[in-house]
């Protein structure tokens, strides 16, 4: 392509040969003035051991950008700050309720592939430092999201109750409150986290003393009854919600809160990426 | 018109004076305001937290790191709460920072523990794979300088009134507790032992246990202190 084709080369090319034209007329007047000049104008009264100083009135131009400051400044001090007085926080405000009412408005009715896009990107900058960018954990150091419940965690919780979760009074906030401590022991204890961190399968001692011991609570399938005790199944909403709010502190570490830090569509939206992980499970 | 003045070198000085005390004025002032004060809640750092605070300043954490969350929509997003003048009442020196080559950390306090300051410390990228932080493994064996933290505490304390051994709050007790560097020491061991043991590294808890703090104890204080 022929550079000289393009508008803004051309243009450019212009702007460049005025400049220079201009910067050699100026140098050259002032090298004439320079070796021709000769003082003139009106000395001063005062002098200063015999060195004077010209009388040289001020440019119009100058003059008056400098009494227009003035001015300006006056009513700057006296009328403009004090009565628009800005304020960042004012303008933060109104940038954070603008943006709010853009976001819901724009989210209302997420598909489930925004919600997925939504999530990963809020997992990559708050969660991924602990969960791992692949959400498993970083070799055991935070929960393994590609998975529910690991057998030791299970077995903690069956011995500690809800202790084990970080408040023996409750600590996620459902509505059953808390769980209590020792509801099984020994080999039964054993059976049931076997049974609870392999995903419920199978049907034997573990899924007996499941049915009788855990299911008046998290339902006969694990689900939590609709959010009544946490869902022992997967990461559902609920889960990650209350986790989200109410932290959480286990066998394996303790999750800090993150209450009022996500907008609830945004905590959907991590809840979808996160199940998205297990999905191949 | 004002050359009367050059021949006057005395109403000159008292000319450069005024303009100068003026322009000081408006920058000093403010500082008095009400919200310059310690914000409803802000304490003085124990003594365990500001030996901490001295190891960040000396490992230069400030120099990538800021500590100032300004009131912008993508800070608050994913900093938290922009910050407030009183929060830094007893910062002496406050560390603002001027360059983000790492995130703000003034409330790193509120979303990461003392288990992940130790990994990350040990190894930035164990945790954070792309991580161009540098490791800081020595601060596991160097021992912090109570002493000279204490003795900052105590200066404070007398010469600006810092509030250490007072009920700030008037809940009938004494908030932020520093009395004599044997007292205030016991608490930082106490403090530090708890500490370490969060942070799952035997060898930490081994050395708080045998009276001696190690840098990266007080540094996490100081860290899960900052929210
Ligand atoms: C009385 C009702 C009740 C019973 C019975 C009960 N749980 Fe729970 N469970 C709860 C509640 C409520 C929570 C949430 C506790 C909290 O917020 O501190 C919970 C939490 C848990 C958790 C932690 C979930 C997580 O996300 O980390 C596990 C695991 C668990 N229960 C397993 C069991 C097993 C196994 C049994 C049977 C041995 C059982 N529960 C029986 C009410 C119950
Ligand atoms: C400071 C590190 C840290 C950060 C940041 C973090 N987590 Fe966690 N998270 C943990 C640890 C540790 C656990 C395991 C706690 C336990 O059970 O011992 C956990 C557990 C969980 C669980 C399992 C809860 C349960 O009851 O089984 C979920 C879900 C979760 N985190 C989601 C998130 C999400 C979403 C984010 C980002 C918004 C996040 N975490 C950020 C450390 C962290
Ligand atoms: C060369 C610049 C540099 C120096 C010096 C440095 N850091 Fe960092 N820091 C980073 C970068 C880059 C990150 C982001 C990547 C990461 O998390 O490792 C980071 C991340 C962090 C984080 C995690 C913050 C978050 O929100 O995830 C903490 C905490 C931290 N640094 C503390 C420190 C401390 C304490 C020191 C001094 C001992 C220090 N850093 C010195 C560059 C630096």
């Amino acid at each position: 392509m022929n550079w000289l084709s393009d508008n803004v080369n051309r243009l450019a090319l212009l702007g460049a040969a005025a400049i220079l034209i201009i910067v050699i007329g100026v140098v050259a007047k002032y090298f004439k003035q320079i070796k021709e000049g000769k003082s003139e104008g009106v000395l001063k009264e005062e002098n200063w051991d015999g060195i004077g100083e010209y009388k040289n009135n001020s440019p119009i131009g100058w003059s008056l950008a400098f009494i227009g400051t003035i001015v300006w400044g006056v009513w700057y001090w006296l009328v403009g700050y004090p009565l628009n007085a800005y304020s960042q926080i004012g303008e933060y405000n109104k940038e954070v309720k603008a943006y709010q009412a853009k976001f819901e408005s724009k989210w209302a009715n997420p598909s489930k592939e925004d919600l997925l896009g939504m999530g990963e990107g809020v997992f990559l900058v708050q969660c991924s430092p602990c969960h791992g960018i692949d959400g498993t954990g970083i070799e055991g150091k935070a929960q393994d999201l590609t998975h529910r419940l690991l057998k030791k965690e299970v077995l903690d919780v069956i011995h500690r109750g809800s202790a084990a979760l970080g408040n023996p009074n409750g600590q996620l906030g459902y509505p059953l409150g808390m769980m209590p401590p020792g509801l099984l022991s020994g080999a039964d204890a054993e059976a049931v986290a076997s049974y609870v961190a392999g995903g419920f399968k199978g049907s034997g001692k573990g899924a007996d003393l499941f049915q009788n011991t855990c299911a008046s609570c998290h339902g006969p399938d694990g689900r939590g009854m609709n959010g009544m005790a946490p869902n022992l199944r997967e990461y559902d909403d609920t889960i990650v919600q209350h986790v989200l709010e109410h932290g959480k502190h286990g066998i394996i570490g303790r999750m800090p809160s993150f209450k009022g830090r996500l907008t609830p569509v945004q905590e959907k939206a991590v809840a979808v990426y996160i199940r998205s992980l297990s999905e191949g499970e | 018109m004002f050359s009367w003045l050059e021949k006057n070198p005395f109403f000159f000085a008292v000319g450069v004076f005024v303009v100068i005390a003026f322009a000081g004025l408006i920058e000093i002032v403010p500082d008095f305001a009400q919200q310059s004060r310690p914000v409803v809640g802000a304490k003085p750092y124990s003594l365990l937290e500001l030996a901490g605070r001295q190891v960040y300043i000396k490992e230069s954490c400030n120099a990538c790191h800021s500590q100032l969350i300004r009131p912008f929509k993508s800070e608050t997003d994913r900093y938290g709460m922009y910050s407030l003048n009183g929060e830094y009442a007893y910062d002496r020196p406050f560390l603002w920072g001027s360059k983000r080559t790492g995130p703000d950390l003034h409330r790193v306090g509120n979303y990461r523990t003392s288990d992940w300051h130790a990994n990350h410390m040990w190894e930035p990228t164990s945790v954070v794979p792309g991580s161009i932080m540098p490791a800081y493994k020595h601060i596991f064996k160097n021992v912090a300088d109570l002493e000279t933290a204490y003795a900052e505490a105590l200066t404070v304390k007398k010469v600006f009134n810092v509030p250490y051994d007072k009920d700030m709050n008037g809940d009938g007790k004494i908030d932020v507790p520093l009395g004599s560097f044997k007292q205030a020491k016991q608490r930082a061991l106490q403090y530090a032992l708890k500490v370490a043991q969060e942070t799952k590294r035997k060898d930490l808890v081994d050395m708080v246990k045998q009276g001696k703090v190690p840098e990266i104890v007080a540094l996490i204080a100081y860290l899960n202190r900052l929210k």
